[in-house]
Parts: C-alpha cells; sequence; structure tokens
C-alpha cells in the first residue's frame, strides 16, 4: 500500500488566488527568494490529519464538555474510520442531531457522558444501538 | 480441469456507485434528513435530479418541477435541497481516493461512480466488494453498490441488482448469481435500463420486438451491428460476457464534463503534471465553451502507474472557482490546486479533471474584460511576475475580483451549508 495524499480541499477565491500567485507555481523568470520557506513550513494536516478520506472538522455550540477541554465555539477534528472505544470523545447521532459526548462502555451498559455536572448522561443497553458519527482526535481550543 | 482455474483468474470489473449520491452527501451531515423524503433540486431550485428512496417512494419523478412539488411539501414532509455543488465535489473526491487504494486500476466515471480492476476467487471478490461498501459508509458517511463482474456493462447491471434487491446486500457479483436466476432477472428488466440505451434507441429495439434485458442478449451480435452499430454490438457481447468497451477518456454528462487522459510515458514530476494539467485545463475549456456551458466546481485528479510494481498514489483535490467560468486560465490555476500533493519520483500514468456545477454560459453578465484567449496568454505570466513582486493580492484578473455577486443571478435558496470546503461552514455538533 502505498501513500495517499489529497484530497485537500482549497478554499474558494482566496485559495485560487494563493494558486494564482504561489512561488511554488512560478516557472519562469527569476525564483523568488521566499520559496525555500514555503517548503520547510509546518502542514497542519500532515500532522493533524492521520486519513484525509475519513477526516472532517466539525464545530462545537454549547458547553456540556467543558471537562474535558472543550468549549463552546471550538472546532474538533473527527476521523469517521476509527473504532470509538472506552473513553473516547465521539460525535454520535442523537434525535437526528450530532452530538459530542465521551464514550463509556462499561459492563453494565453503554454511556454517552457529559463532562459538565450539569448535564446528565444517556444510558443505552449496547453500543449497536448508537449511531457514533466518529471519533474526535484533537480539540481545536481558543484559549 | 484447467480451464475454470484459468477463468477464475481473470480480470473482472467493480462498478462502485453511490446510491442517491447528492441526497446522502446532504444527509451525510444532517441526520434529520435520515428516513425522510429528500430532493435535491438543479440549478435555479428548477426540478428534482436526486430523489431519496422515500422520495421516489411518493412517486416523485426525476425532473419533476419544484414548484409543482412544493404546495404538498409539508403535507408529504418533503424536504428540498439546493445542489450544493461544492460538499458533493469533495464527497466524491473522498469517495474516489478511498477507492483507489483498493484497485490499482481506478477509472472514474462521473462524480458518483468508477469502474475498478479487480482480480481473485470469486469469494475473495465478494469479500473485497463488502469491504469497498463498507469502508466508503463508515469513512466519508455516503452509501454504495457494488457491481462486480466480466465487463463493464455486466458490472453496472450486477450494480442495478444489488441497488434493487436487498437479498445482495449492497454487493452483487456475477459469478455468483445462478445461471437461471441471472435470466430472470434479465428477463424483467427493460431493455432501456442497460448502460448505453437511452429512449429512442429503446424504443427502434422494442420495434424489432427486443423489449428485455434477455431479449438483447438472445440477440445476433452482426445482425445487431448491422441494423443498429457497432456501438450496440459490443453492448451485446458486454452482456454475454465479452469484455470490449475501453476505458473512458472524455464524457460529458448532464452535470459534470470529464477530461482524462492515460500517459504512454509515465510522468514523474510535479513540473511534468503542471504542463499536463495546463493543457487539459485548455482542453476542458474548449469542450465546455463548445457545449456553451461554464463550471463552479473542479476536481483535479491523478493516478499513478498501475501495472508497475511501485509505490501507488491517488491524489485528489477539489477547488470551488470564484465564479462559473470557462476561462482556460482559470480552469488550469486551479488544475494547478493538485501540483503540491504530487510527489517527484512517483510514476504517474493518468491524470483528469471534472467540471461540476455546470451552467448555460448566458446566466452570465458580460464582465470579463479578457475575452481573447491569446490576450490571456500574455496576461497571467504578468500577473504572476506582478503579483510575486507587490505581494498576493496585488493584482488579478478583472473578474476573478468579483468574488460574490455574480451568484446572485443563481437561485439556491435551501442550500446546506458548504460544511467540508468552508471555514465557517463547518457542521455544527451540540454539546448540550
Amino acid at each position: 500500500m502505498g501513500v495517499i495524499i489529497g484530497p485537500r480541499v482549497i478554499d474558494a477565491g482566496a485559495s485560487l488566488f494563493s494558486v494564482l500567485i504561489s512561488p511554488v507555481a512560478v516557472a519562469a523568470g527569476f525564483p523568488s527568494p521566499a520559496q525555500d520557506y514555503f517548503d520547510g513550513r509546518i502542514d497542519l494536516n500532515a500532522h493533524l490529519i492521520k486519513d484525509i478520506t475519513s477526516t472532517y472538522v466539525v464545530r462545537v455550540t454549547g458547553s456540556s464538555m467543558e471537562g474535558a477541554g472543550i468549549s463552546d465555539g471550538d472546532e474538533l477534528i473527527v476521523n469517521r474510520a476509527l473504532e470509538p472505544k472506552d473513553g473516547s470523545v465521539v460525535v454520535a447521532v442523537l434525535d437526528g442531531e450530532l452530538t459530542v459526548k465521551r464514550l463509556r462502555i462499561t459492563p453494565t451498559g453503554v454511556i454517552l457522558q457529559a463532562e459538565n455536572p450539569k448535564y446528565p448522561d444517556i444510558r443505552v443497553a449496547a453500543l449497536s444501538e448508537l449511531t457514533i458519527w466518529g471519533v474526535a482526535t484533537r480539540c481545536l481550543h481558543h484559549v | 480441469m484447467a480451464r475454470p482455474a484459468i477463468m477464475r483468474q481473470m480480470p473482472q470489473i467493480a462498478h462502485v456507485d453511490v446510491n442517491c449520491f447528492y441526497a446522502s452527501a446532504e444527509r451525510a451531515f444532517d441526520p434529520s434528513l435520515e428516513g425522510r423524503p429528500l430532493v435535491v433540486l438543479s440549478n435555479n431550485d428548477g426540478c428534482a435530479v436526486t430523489r431519496s428512496p422515500e422520495a421516489k417512494a411518493l412517486g416523485i419523478a426525476t425532473g419533476e418541477p419544484w414548484f409543482k412539488l412544493a404546495p404538498r411539501a409539508k403535507e408529504w414532509g418533503l424536504v428540498a435541497r439546493s445542489s450544493n455543488y461544492e460538499l458533493y465535489g469533495d464527497i466524491s473526491a473522498r469517495v474516489m481516493e478511498l477507492l483507489g487504494r483498493y484497485s490499482a486500476w481506478l477509472e472514474v466515471y462521473s462524480i458518483d461512480e468508477a469502474f475498478l480492476g479487480v482480480k481473485g476467487e470469486p469469494d475473495q471478490l465478494l469479500a473485497l466488494g463488502h469491504r469497498m461498501k463498507d469502508a466508503v459508509r463508515r469513512s466519508v458517511g455516503v452509501p454504495v453498490c457494488v457491481g462486480i463482474a466480466p465487463t463493464k456493462t455486466l458490472a453496472k447491471l450486477c450494480n442495478k441488482w444489488a441497488k434493487n434487491n436487498a437479498a445482495f446486500g449492497g454487493v452483487c457479483l456475477w459469478d455468483c448469481v445462478p445461471p437461471e436466476a441471472r435470466d430472470g432477472l434479465m428477463a424483467r428488466l427493460p431493455v432501456a435500463e442497460i448502460w448505453g440505451i437511452a429512449g429512442r434507441l429503446s424504443n427502434r429495439l422494442n420495434g424489432i420486438g427486443i423489449f428485455t434485458v434477455l431479449d438483447l442478449v438472445r440477440a445476433d451480435p452482426v445482425a445487431i451491428r448491422d441494423k443498429f452499430s457497432v456501438v450496440l454490438m459490443r453492448t451485446v457481447l458486454e452482456l454475454r460476457g465479452t469484455a470490449c468497451i475501453p476505458m473512458e477518456e472524455e464524457r460529458i454528462g448532464r452535470d459534470q464534463l470529464i477530461f482524462s487522459r492515460s500517459f504512454a510515458t509515465p510522468v514523474t514530476t510535479a513540473a511534468g503534471l503542471r504542463e499536463v494539467l495546463s493543457i487539459y485545463g485548455q482542453q476542458a475549456s474548449a469542450r465546455l465553451s463548445k457545449h456553451g456551458l461554464q463550471a463552479k466546481v473542479l476536481t483535479a485528479y491523478a493516478a499513478t502507474s498501475p501495472f508497475r510494481n511501485h509505490e501507488q498514489a491517488y491524489p485528489s483535490v477539489c477547488v470551488s472557482l470564484p465564479m462559473p467560468t470557462a476561462d482556460p486560465l482559470l480552469l488550469t490555476k486551479a488544475a494547478h490546486a493538485l501540483l503540491p500533493s504530487i510527489r517527484d519520483g512517483l510514476k504517474y500514468a493518468k491524470a483528469g479533471l471534472m467540471l461540476t456545477d455546470l451552467r448555460p454560459t448566458g446566466n452570465q453578465p458580460p464582465l470579463e474584460p479578457f475575452e481573447n484567449p491569446h490576450e490571456e496568454r500574455r496576461i497571467g505570466p504578468l500577473l504572476e511576475d506582478v503579483s510575486r513582486r507587490f505581494g498576493r493580492g496585488s493584482i488579478g484578473l478583472g473578474h476573478a475580483g468579483i468574488r460574490c455577486g455574480l451568484d446572485w443571478t443563481m437561485k439556491r435558496d435551501m442550500c446546506s451549508p458548504r460544511y467540508t470546503t468552508r471555514w465557517d461552514e463547518l457542521p455544527l455538533v451540540k454539546a448540550a
């Protein structure tokens, strides 16, 4: 199995523009002195996203996950391909909505836990009763 | 006894197709749409182009105008969405890249379907089909069905069976369907359901007593060629298990234009692929112009050679153009967005462009100051030069500056967020 690159989605107007003017894309003329920096910069995609085909970014609304360091307005990197495990922060489908919770798998049942005492837990008998949309791997917390 | 073993070693073709693609892409980010009748509307919110199974069950036909459906929507619980091509383009690119991991031979046939070359014993092929189906559903979030057969036409047919018969579990392998069952299924399928047989041709076939797929299979290929065309003869041969439809390299459909080529000699550098993409950009522009169309979303992809024993890669990128365009310069520059994903040293054997969100040229006000392509060719390097010296945004194509204000001509009142391509439109998850 080889290395898979992309698909990277390029943001509309702005990035088309960056395609237009990126020093990397300039074939002729004098070489840009900035060119070397472009190769060396940290690529967050490379470090934060393991599989680009199964990874989505979502935005959190609400404060029930404060205890896990996930606040209202933070972005989560969610990998749909990961196996949800006990302790995973998951995006689950609850009443037709995407909801973020801590997954607890115990001998007596499965719990979707809030990380904020003000919010109740949700209990089900088995994992199969839940639709897990994906597993959060990172939180982009606003500090 | 050697023969069956050799037969089983023959390469087969898998056809993978997303179920109700646009509707499924909408549901992937809005689970409240699950189980509800849903239609996705054409440009300008004109008519239903994709229907969820629930919408089909209501008797809604493809192409039914929204103004006729809208009054009854509430009563039916029917939801409509405007076409969100940025979302569909990105989901498509993810599906194709994922499928590329399962076969070294992948032909992107349209925004939501692909052919893959596969090999193996029937049980291995069946298992492969299920693995692909499960991976796309789980990783990307959309459901697919898989048909696997010795020819493209049969693979498409198997896919149809897989979609329409729950007993197949989403994967239908031609070799695993008993011959009597095949005949039964083909006898129930009108000939118009076969790939490549459009309305008028099926009427003519009906005229000579060919009504079902089985009738066509039993027709004499030579007589079919003489009465109709060599193309239809190929269809008959394909239905009989002889592969004769080659890889398609160019295709314009209702809502997309695909332009791809395999290279005689592999391209091994980003610089080489840059040239290739430039040529494709110009050629795709010419095709669009010829059909009086402009595109708003472009997907560029490349693939390494399937026949060599080396590292494989299937990079792909989806670019939203700042405005609907057939401009060769803009299309070329957008296609170059693939280049950062190209790794020098890998042997690329194929590249392609897919243009979606097509609309007639007439929709756009005449705002293009650079209409002469010869002029554009000189303008390009000039732009790059000025930008390089004075910084990003210091100069741009006259029309590139107009980011919005053109789309107002296009009605998209019921468009979902561009969940995967815009930072300010990310899917929301509740922490409550």
